[in-house]
């Protein structure tokens, strides 16, 4: 019944099929050509045989009709000899009394194993970089849920608040509340400033606007000065280090410092892709 | 066929032995007919359907007339009154906005469909025949590779399984496994507006678990993916060929399948129309051979005629004494050419005029000689 088999494959439906345009494509393992074919299809055709390879070694696959109803034994499995001649007379020897068809196109295939097996050996050699297929799907869908998770996430709270908690932890009978209002009027008035003196880095800044990146200096010096500020504020009107220019809560003091330098603020740089 | 190919049993929990042999049911060798069993196929799954239609007075509930002629609008109903933007809109046609449909949907129509009971089993022996092809089941898309054997027969102490786990277990021991996590690889959602009515979820089909008797056995296998399960005494065409495509992978059990025989008895079961279903084997048989009258040899095929008078090799083959003359006929014109440029030229261009001609005269010659070989 193998031409009742085909005719329903055929026909019907075959899971293993594949149409293009031009042609019929069958991805069953074990196909001699690769195509869709009464003569090639490994369903249709109860005396089969096929070459394999498996981890880099050949093997040859015969099936029977006797074991069509077992699938687990259906497959015969010869290892090929790494000779080629014996390989060859193998499969000579094992198909001699089969089909003329598969028998030639059988040893085709071997031959065109064997060629792949060079070529992907000498490709393992040179090839550095492996191309790995993007799912442009799931890629945008991915990235869509980064960035949620990242607002979500909350970076900029947590980081101020580890900040402020490792101030507490250091300096914990002097820290006073810092008014948080002031401190941000004060930065205002200092950025007012800046502004109107550094108009050459607004375009810096304004080329930079998208991604936000601030100059954000090293993570000991930015807690030093928010350090220095609160010992001034407790002070009083002390003067200046003379070494570092600094910025006093008062507004009288905000408008004695010049040239001004770009305040830290908790800004964090994230990597644009 | 009196002598029936043997099934062995399985063995479906560990340490219980495997190996009685049941002989194949009859059912096994009854016509596989694709076209009959899509047909019953479509037929039956006609009769789930719930009726749709479109409300009676949908497009009506408007008193709208048409103005007529004379106005330079279309003469389309429209809609009565005024002081709002549907005043004046048309009404009632397929055509227009808020009209009705054209050929309203009615509840009334046929939904369902009856088909012979003859059809009806057919089919089913059909589609249970197919279940006992490998090639089929494997076409179909069932990941059977591993399994011992095709109609896989089962103890019937897969009747009694209890627990999911246990038929998991015995899923994975019987090598059907693969079969289920191809339908966990095939869980998506439905594309289309399914998702909106209930139909969100959708996966491919596993196997199909045909049992005598339940003793906790749909309890154990309910849950899993893609499994089905049914008993014999009610075995339906949908679960056995589902979209209308044979070979389902049925795990059978082992009471189930003795009572196939009994379902089925011969004079149930339909005819086939040809014993054997192997064509090319029937018409290289021998007695075939022999009845046919010989080979003919190759036909000789109608020839496009080509015209001598134009065509030097046509004419060659009709008259080879053409070519003798023609080439005749090129030297003496050479000749007379010849002289002609001897009598012409001045005296130093003599020598130069009677290298060049040898030589051509070689070329022309080597050309009709070469015509005349090719033909």
């Amino acid at each position: 019944s193998d031409d009742l088999i085909w005719q329903i494959i055929n026909n019907s439906f075959c899971s293993f099929m594949t149409k293009t345009k031009t042609s019929k494509f069958c991805r069953n393992e074990y196909n001699l050509t690769g195509l869709c074919n009464r003569h090639s299809c490994p369903l249709a055709n109860s005396q089969y045989a096929t070459v394999r390879e498996e981890d880099g070694v050949i093997y040859l696959y015969m099936k029977v009709a006797e074991r069509a109803h077992l699938p687990a034994k259906m497959w015969e499995r010869v290892k090929l000899h790494r000779n080629y001649e014996r390989a060859i007379g193998q499969i000579k020897e094992k198909l001699i009394y089969w089909n003329n068809w598969i028998r030639r196109r059988v040893i085709a295939r071997f031959d065109r194993l064997l060629e792949v097996q060079k070529r992907s050996r000498r490709l393992v050699l040179t090839s550095e970089t492996k191309l790995v297929p993007l799912s442009r799907k799931v890629e945008r869908r991915e990235r869509r849920r980064e960035d949620k998770a990242l607002v979500r996430a909350g970076l900029e709270t947590a980081i101020e608040k580890e900040m402020l908690d490792r101030l507490r932890a250091a300096n914990p009978e002097e820290f006073v509340n810092v008014d948080r209002a002031a401190y941000e009027k004060a930065l205002q008035a200092v950025e007012v400033e800046d502004e109107e003196d550094d108009e050459e880095s607004e375009e810096e800044e304004e080329d930079e606007s998208e991604s936000e990146t601030e100059y954000v200096e090293d993570f000991d010096e930015s807690e030093e000065e928010i350090e220095d500020i609160q010992e001034q504020q407790e002070e009083g009107e002390e003067e200046e280090p003379p070494v570092r220019q600094k910025l006093t809560l008062s507004s009288r003091g905000a408008a004695a410092i010049a040239p001004p330098r770009k305040r830290a603020k908790v800004t964090v740089e994230y990597d644009s892709d | 066929m009196t002598s029936r190919p043997i099934v062995t049993v399985q063995a479906a929990k560990e340490g219980e032995k495997s190996g009685a042999s049941l002989a194949l049911p009859s059912v096994f060798r009854a016509p596989i007919r694709p076209d009959i069993l899509n047909f019953v196929h479509d037929q039956m799954r006609k009769n789930t359907r719930q009726p749709y239609a479109v409300h009676v007075k949908a497009g009506h509930q408007v008193s709208a007339e048409s103005w007529g002629t004379g106005r330079a609008v279309a003469r389309i109903p429209r809609v009565r009154g005024g002081g709002t933007s549907r005043s004046g809109q048309g009404a009632f046609g397929n055509m227009c906005r808020g009209g009705r449909m054209f050929a309203p949907t009615k509840t009334w129509r046929k939904w369902h469909r009856r088909i012979n009971v003859q059809q009806r089993r057919f089919a089913v022996a059909s589609a249970i025949a197919a279940t006992g092809v490998t090639s089929l089941v494997m076409a179909r898309g069932h990941r059977i590779e591993k399994i011992s054997e095709v109609p896989l027969v089962v103890s019937d102490s897969v009747q009694d399984l209890k627990k999911t786990k246990e038929a998991v277990a015995f899923l994975k021991r019987v090598k059907a496994w693969p079969d289920i996590q191809k339908v966990y690889a095939s869980q998506r959602f439905r594309a289309g507006r399914g998702k909106m009515r209930n139909r969100a979820r959708i996966q491919k089909r596993g196997p199909l678990v045909i049992y005598a008797k339940d003793n906790g056995l749909c309890r154990a296998f309910r849950n899993i993916p893609g499994v089905t399960l049914i008993c014999v005494s009610r075995l339906n065409l949908l679960k056995l060929a589902p979209g209308g495509h044979l070979g389902r992978f049925v795990i059978w059990s082992e009471s189930a399948f003795r009572q196939l025989d009994q379902i089925y008895a011969k004079s149930k079961l339909p005819d086939n129309k040809m014993a054997s279903t192997d064509l090319t084997g029937i018409l290289r048989s021998d007695e075939v051979k022999a009845a046919v009258r010989p080979r003919q040899a190759r036909q000789a095929r109608a020839v496009l005629k080509k015209n001598p008078l134009k065509n030097v090799n046509v004419m060659a083959k009709l008259n080879p004494y053409a070519l003798v003359l023609k080439r005749k006929a090129i030297l003496a014109q050479r000749k007379a050419l010849a002289k002609k440029r001897k009598a012409d030229a001045p005296a130093s261009s003599q020598k130069q005029q009677q290298k060049k001609q040898p030589a051509a005269k070689k070329a022309k010659q080597a050309a009709v000689k070469g015509k005349a070989v090719k033909k």
